[in-house]
């Protein structure tokens, strides 16, 4: 299709007044609220930083990883033998902080700083696509703003999980493949295009829909181009796939494909789905919106196949285990597609097939309403532009989390009237909860870090090792990881794992303690733990009870 | 069905939309002929509802497209 400007926009008619300004006072407050939301979360991440526990379940493991690769090690090993560990994520993003690894040692800071540094690239690049489709400024930054104030990406942004880097590598390859057209020079751009979608693959499995979504997208434009590629992209993946496997024994197949096949809770994603819409509904009409106008009127930008791809992949998140990070992909295409919509009806820059265009023309002619052609361009599209600018503070103020203490939100939040609502005393969440929604997102208080400490000083001294159901507490203790909990439980539901020896060693009193936080074991390992061992003391850390567990007196192997 | 451009094969709206009725139509059957094969309609859950209205929203969607003939998709 040759897209020739709307017959309806003329130059001459220039946008009303009131409108200019009811599109910058509405900008502008959304610009406003976007930069509160910006402050929220960069006091979060740098507070967040130099917490040395575990603050997301899972984290500790992900260091884990990180320092296996740091000690020349794969982190893909036999759960069945000591130490029972083993990773379930692909190795790209502990492979990046494997080299602070070596220097600092175990310390959480430089994930959680490479993981928000990674929403804010996410971020720009959302924003740069925006500017480089409608060439309207204030929008852009707005859109690559509201990508940072979604309550999904505030709270699992700043975190050592691998989730956000992946993100960050599917969207600049996203933004560097949709403006290739097919022919001279094309070819650096989309090899470069394919490598990040392959780094995101290597970061997280979850980036194969956008994999999909960009060879859906090619084969749209150039059939026979898209499956040359896809050969070659899929024998690329597949080397490394069986180079891996091959390194570890087989353990890589095991650990990152069989591991993750968990029970799928329909409950789990309806909730989450119906939150996700409560709080980015706003965005999502503008996306939806383009990607209607895309599918009807023009071609299929890839950030509409993203979007959808997106958004179907979010089903995963009614997997045990997954949660609503699953939608932080879907919310990163929303805000791009949400900017362009409103970038052009702002700068009134919709471009209608020919045909349309006429038909609409002489249907206007017909009905003596040729008045509205002139008028279409005049006042609808930029009033189309304003209820959009309009719909980002809606969005604005539907996202609102934040701390509820400190000088400045403290007051703040009494001005507001916001009182807690979520199991912290002082942190409030618009998104309430839901099945598979963290519940984290407030800023760890004094009291934490010394409930911490006293966790590691309950333990440190015994000098067997430590069954941590939390990493943090075997490097603060100076002992060895032993088990990846929810890993064992998950093969142990594939029938994929033997925990004779796990169990052997429980039973032995072999672990001079044992550290629960939501006992995720397999069930025969929680029943020797609960066998050999007695409760000592219950710790609360960041709104969850660590149950303290030490070798029960008297106790005679079976 | 199918234009060129560039040399290459290009997608119509048309060929889209017969992809998506296709694709949500098979779906649709496979899903209910499985869940006959299973044992019937009384146990059909809330997954397969689900799937069901997934693959009759792309039946309805591709059926939209089709009259839209070989503009490129």
């Amino acid at each position: 299709m040759t897209a020739i400007p709307n017959v309806a926009v003329s130059a001459v008619h220039a946008t009303p007044r009131p409108l200019v300004w009811a599109q910058r006072g509405l900008v502008a407050a959304a610009l406003v609220l976007m930069l509160f939301h910006f402050g929220v979360y960069v006091h979060y991440a740098l507070n967040l930083a130099a917490f040395p526990f575990d603050y997301d379940q899972g984290e500790g493991f992900e260091l884990n990883d990180t320092l296996h690769y740091a000690r020349g090690e794969w982190p893909y090993r036999d759960n069945d033998v000591y130490p029972f560990y083993a990773s379930n994520y692909p190795p790209l993003y502990h492979i990046v902080l494997s080299p602070i690894a070596r220097i600092v040692g175990p310390a959480y800071w430089y994930g959680r700083l490479l993981s928000f540094l990674s929403t804010l690239i996410a971020a720009a690049a959302i924003a740069f696509a925006v500017y480089r489709d409608g060439r309207v400024r204030s929008v852009a930054i707005l859109a690559g703003l509201a990508f940072l104030a979604s309550n999904y990406v505030y709270h699992i942004g700043p975190l050592f999980r691998q989730h956000v880097n992946m993100v960050m590598l599917e969207t600049v390859a996203v933004v560097v493949l949709a403006t290739l057209t097919p022919g001279k020079g094309s070819r650096p751009r989309l090899i470069l295009g394919l490598i990040l979608l392959l780094a995101a693959g290597y970061t997280k499995q979850l980036a194969v829909a956008t994999v999909a979504a960009v060879f859906i997208w090619l084969f749209l434009r150039s059939m026979k181009r898209a499956v040359l590629w896809a050969i070659a992209f899929a024998a690329a993946t597949g080397i490394i796939f069986l180079a891996i496997n091959a390194a570890t024994d087989g353990q890589w197949l095991l650990n990152t494909v069989t591991a993750n096949v968990n029970q799928y809770i329909l409950g789990q994603f309806v909730g989450l789905l119906r939150q996700f819409v409560g709080l980015h509904g706003a965005i999502l009409i503008m996306a939806i919106a383009l990607v209607v106008y895309e599918l009807y009127l023009d071609r299929l930008s890839l950030y509409s196949v993203w979007f959808v791809a997106s958004m179907a992949n979010s089903v995963l998140s009614g997997k045990w285990g997954a949660g609503d990070s699953y939608f932080i992909t879907a919310i990163g295409a929303a805000c791009l597609l949400a900017g362009i919509f409103t970038a052009r009806c702002m700068a009134r820059a919709w471009r209608l097939p020919p045909d349309f265009s006429v038909r609409v023309a002489a249907l206007l002619g017909r009905l003596r309403l040729n008045m509205l052609i002139g008028g279409f361009a005049q006042r609808l599209t930029p009033l189309i532009g304003a209820l959009c600018a309009a719909l980002f503070v809606l969005y604005g103020l539907a996202v609102v989390k934040m701390p509820l203490d400190g000088p400045i939100f403290g007051p703040l939040g009494r001005a507001l009237n916001l009182t807690s609502n979520t199991k912290f005393l002082h942190f409030y969440d618009s998104a309430g909860w839901t099945m598979g929604y963290s519940t984290i997102g407030q800023v760890p208080s004094a009291e934490d870090y010394a409930n911490g400490w006293r966790i590691v000083a309950a333990v440190k001294d015994d000098p067997r090792p430590l069954l941590s159901e939390e990493a943090a507490f075997s490097f603060n203790a100076g002992k060895p990881v032993i088990t990846n909990p929810t890993q064992l439980l998950n093969l142990y539901n594939n029938n994929t794992l033997d925990p004779a020896a796990l169990i052997a060693m429980i039973e032995e009193q072999a672990f001079g303690a044992v550290i629960f936080r939501a006992r995720f074991y397999p069930p025969p390992v929680l029943e020797a733990v609960d066998r050999a061992y007695a409760v000592e003391q219950v710790i609360p850390m960041n709104g969850y009870e660590y149950t303290i567990m030490k070798p029960r007196e008297g106790y005679t192997k079976p | 069905m199918i234009r060129r451009e560039h040399g290459d094969f290009v997608m119509t709206k048309r060929l889209l939309g017969a992809l998506f009725t296709l694709v949500g139509g098979g779906g649709a059957a496979g899903l209910l002929l499985l869940d006959g094969i299973r044992g019937g309609r009384a146990d059909f859950g809330p997954t397969q509802a689900f799937a069901l209205l997934v693959c009759s929203g792309l039946v309805v969607l591709g059926l939209t497209l089709l009259p839209l003939g070989d503009r490129p998709a």
